[in-house]
């Protein structure tokens, strides 16, 4: 009977010294230091303008972006669902696409970390956000995407070339979505304590030049080297700010769950 | 030939003298548009069903069993990551009295929860079920050891390895519990009036240390201890616990440690009953996967210190456990009317009286680069005192109950609710003002003969804050719709031992934005034949929270018609 004590006295011993870490306050901060890969990441901010938790949401997620790098975290902010739906002067920024892959959730703000769409399992907090990051950009790069813009001032007309590059053979279901994004769109937000009537929205999504779904990459092997350049015309429209217009493209695979490989942006002027 | 006969005899005895039990049930709803409750559009989904059949099996010292589950889809206000079928839990168990050892699902919990309990809320579409071993030694009479290792069930993610696909950074999960009930171990204190058990509990994670900016902590440790006494008619129970820095979403990355402690003091005698509660909560969420939120891998429980309301009205501002910390405080008195007196009558009446108050915890400021800061993400976070008591109040209810059974043909319960709720802070509607409220029901049952009766209820929840008129954004009018007053009237008609019918009408006829004056009918009929009941409601159900344990999921608004159906053998 004693040794049985004697057993649990010391298996209970063990399990408390060899079971808990304490952080010393003074070094919680890890040094961060950017992996020398190539790979980018998408965040997909779901969002809405009668979503009070959103702001402090989305700042969190630039401050990612900000300590992470801003050429390697892109942020691209879709607004959809209950919340985004406008009352009186609120901005509608609701689009089709932005719906589709919202996917009937019902709650905002909801994040994707490299998903083309909200899926089961993939949709994320604020808090998730870190550590969904550190998973995605350490995964090896796979393409790469150059992004030309030609945009006429006095038509409005923009022209747009994203070549899309295979950095390594990749067997898959392969999608390319190309986006239009508007920065600093100021008007009314919903924020802790009442309504923001200039509140700053970043990164807004306006649409995609190529349906929610995008273009077909390859249906199959894909060979390193193996390259694609989609070509589209569109006319900006008449209300948007063309110095903070932006286009953003992704390549996605639809066999993983539409799993975001590889996103590119640039300004269109 | 010997050995087949010996081994078909066993065979045969593993059959004919085993026990077997089980219980099955299907909830479905199907949806339908409603223009009247705000409902225009249903997203696609017509139909929702739940549903499990659980099946136990136990011979001698052996026990086995399973639970299959199916959500195809799940019901509106049911977490998305339910949708599927398949077989959730199984489990088996050899117990001899001396040691015991299961494998497979694990349920259990040590002391009060506050450092472990795994369980499963069908209402709720919660399981945080324990995938593991758990080994059970009873080496001395009134002396038991628990140990447990395994890893948490979260929705349908397999547990073989981390699913980073699925954003699943789950940890293992291991434990041990000793108790030792002195009234059993100590020949003297068999038959004594004094009783005294002590006990004491370790469980750890170990998790993914998977931040970019954070080291978070890879092994996270929580103990506990408690005493329970009783002399006479008096109880007294207690347990403290403690958790090590854990930073996580709940938290919001601080590194503070946390500390949660229960008391409570009973009296009982013959027709009276008195408790007192106290809990002190602080930074105690203890989940296996630190970016988890809502309920996710909860490794403990903390117990609510609150009176359950099961009347339509008053349940509609159940309090929400906040697991960053609370005061909590209840007291209640049960009396009952000695029958044959003047007050009392021929059969008694019961007397109840409850109040229960939750109020946040105190947080000071901590020094971080030169700047005090409270809650700042990758720091300490704050210091608290321990015994002092915020001023922000989460919620308090104050109620008085009476049960009355007038002669054999009525019966009479009254209660009336004084409520305090903040939903800002519980519910989450930023900006809303708190619920405070006069709530009053009366719920009346006449036996009409020996197989059939009556019965009625009329409920009224009064708003004060909405009663002034206060101003609302436009764009908030989603956090007022269920605000202001409302009315709650049913009929219910009984045959014994099959049948009832009812019909129900909830009223939210005091809602400051008239578009939400709405009303919510139901009719129901039921059919009961022996373990198997079977129930068809239909009509309109209003938003809401459904709460066990303090534990919640929020009920969207709906319309349309409910099957349920189980059945147990």
């Amino acid at each position: 009977m004693k040794t049985i004590r004697s057993f649990f006295v010391f298996a209970a011993l063990m399990l408390a010294v060899s079971s808990c870490d304490k952080i010393d306050i003074n070094n919680i901060h890890k040094p961060y230091t950017p992996s020398g890969g190539g790979k980018t990441v998408l965040i997909k901010d779901f969002t809405g303008v009668r979503c009070v938790n959103c702001p402090g949401a989305a700042e969190a997620a630039h401050e990612l972006q900000h300590n992470l790098g801003e050429d390697r975290v892109f942020i691209m902010s879709v607004h959809a669902g209950y919340l985004a739906t406008p009352v009186g002067s609120f901005p509608d920024f609701r689009t089709e696409e932005g719906t589709l892959w919202y996917n009937d959730n019902s709650s905002n703000p909801l994040f994707s970390v490299d998903y083309e769409a909200l899926n089961v399992g993939n949709a994320l907090n604020e808090g998730q956000l870190d550590a969904s990051l550190t998973t995605a950009l350490t995964e090896p790069q796979t393409f790469e995407i150059f992004i030309v813009n030609n945009y006429d001032e006095e038509t409005r007309e923009l022209k747009v070339e994203s070549e899309v590059t295979a950095a390594s053979d990749y067997l898959g279901q392969l999608y390319v979505t190309v986006c239009l994004l508007e920065d600093s769109i100021v008007g009314r937000q919903v924020v802790p304590g009442g309504v923001d009537t200039a509140y700053v929205f970043r990164n807004v999504f306006r649409g995609t030049l190529n349906g929610a779904t995008g273009d077909v990459y390859s249906d199959g092997q894909v060979y390193v080297n193996d390259d694609y350049i989609y070509k589209y015309n569109t006319q900006l429209d008449s209300t948007y700010n063309a110095d903070q217009c932006y286009i953003l493209t992704y390549i996605y695979d639809k066999s993983l769950n539409g799993k975001i490989l590889q996103t590119a942006m640039e300004k269109i002027k | 030939m010997l050995l087949l006969g010996t081994l078909s005899l066993h065979a045969q005895s593993f059959v004919d003298q085993a026990q077997v039990s089980g219980s099955f049930q299907t909830d479905a709803q199907y949806y339908r548009l409603d223009q009247g409750i705000g409902i225009t559009d249903l997203n696609g989904k017509k139909l929702g069903i739940n549903g499990f059949g659980k099946i136990n099996y136990t011979y001698g010292d052996f026990s086995a069993g399973m639970r299959f589950e199916a959500f195809l889809p799940e019901l509106n206000g049911f977490r998305r990551e339910l949708n599927g079928v398949g077989l959730a839990n199984f489990f088996a168990t050899y117990d001899n009295g001396f040691v015991g050892v299961t494998v497979g699902d694990i349920y259990d919990q040590f002391g009060s929860g506050l450092v472990f309990r795994t369980y499963e809320e069908w209402s709720l579409g919660m399981d945080n079920a324990l995938r593991g071993v758990r080994t059970v030694i009873r080496p001395a009479q009134g002396l038991t050891f628990k140990g447990v290792y395994g890893r948490q069930r979260y929705f349908w993610a397999p547990y073989l390895e981390r699913e980073f696909e699925i954003d699943d950074y789950r940890g293992i999960v291991r434990g041990i519990d000793g108790e030792w009930d002195l009234n059993q171990s100590i020949p003297a204190m068999h038959n004594a009036e004094f009783k005294m058990s002590l006990g004491g509990s370790f469980v750890s994670k170990k998790q993914y240390d998977m931040s970019l900016f954070y080291y978070i902590p890879e092994n996270v440790g929580a103990a506990a201890g408690r005493v329970n006494l009783a002399y006479g008619r008096f109880a007294f129970t207690t347990e403290y616990a403690y958790k090590i820095n854990d930073p996580s979403a709940i938290n919001n990355y601080i590194y503070k440690e946390g500390q949660a402690l229960m008391s409570s003091l009973s009296y009982s005698q013959k027709g009276l009953g008195v408790v007192l509660q106290v809990k002190r909560t602080d930074n105690m969420s203890f989940k296996s996967m630190y970016t988890g939120l809502q309920n996710d891998l909860d490794i403990n429980f903390i117990p609510p210190i609150n009176y359950t309301h099961t009347h339509s009205l008053p349940s509609m501002y159940t309090y929400s456990t906040q697991p960053n910390g609370e005061m909590a405080a209840q007291f209640q008195v049960n009396y009952t009317i000695p029958k044959g007196t003047a007050l009392g009558g021929k059969y008694g009446t019961k007397l109840a009286f409850n109040m229960s108050q939750v109020n946040d915890i105190v947080r000071d400021s901590v020094l971080d680069h030169g700047q005090m800061v409270i809650n700042k993400k990758g720091t300490l976070g704050y210091t608290s005192n321990f015994f002092s008591v915020s001023d922000h109040r989460f919620f308090r209810d104050i109620n008085f109950e009476i049960d009355k059974k007038i002669d054999k043909d009525w019966h009479v319960t009254a209660q009336y609710i004084n409520l305090y709720y903040d939903i800002e802070t519980i519910e989450g509607h930023a900006g809303a003002p708190a619920v405070e409220a006069n709530i009053g029901f009366l719920d009346v049952t006449y036996k009409i003969n020996k197989r059939q009766s009556l019965r009625f209820e009329l409920q009224g929840l009064w708003e004060k804050e909405v009663k002034k008129g206060y101003a609302y954004d436009e764009s908030e009018k989603k956090d007022y719709q269920k605000r202001g007053d409302w009315a709650f009237g049913l009929l219910e008609y009984t045959i014994t031992p099959h049948w009832s019918f009812s019909i129900a009408d909830k009223w939210n006829y005091g809602n400051p934005v008239p578009e939400f004056r709405d009303h919510y009918f139901t009719g129901t009929v039921s059919y009961i034949h022996d373990a198997t009941r079977i129930m068809l409601s239909g009509g309109r159900q209003s938003e809401g929270v459904v709460c066990v344990g303090g534990v919640c999921r929020t009920v969207p608004a709906s319309s349309g018609v409910t099957l349920t159906v189980s059945t147990s053998f």
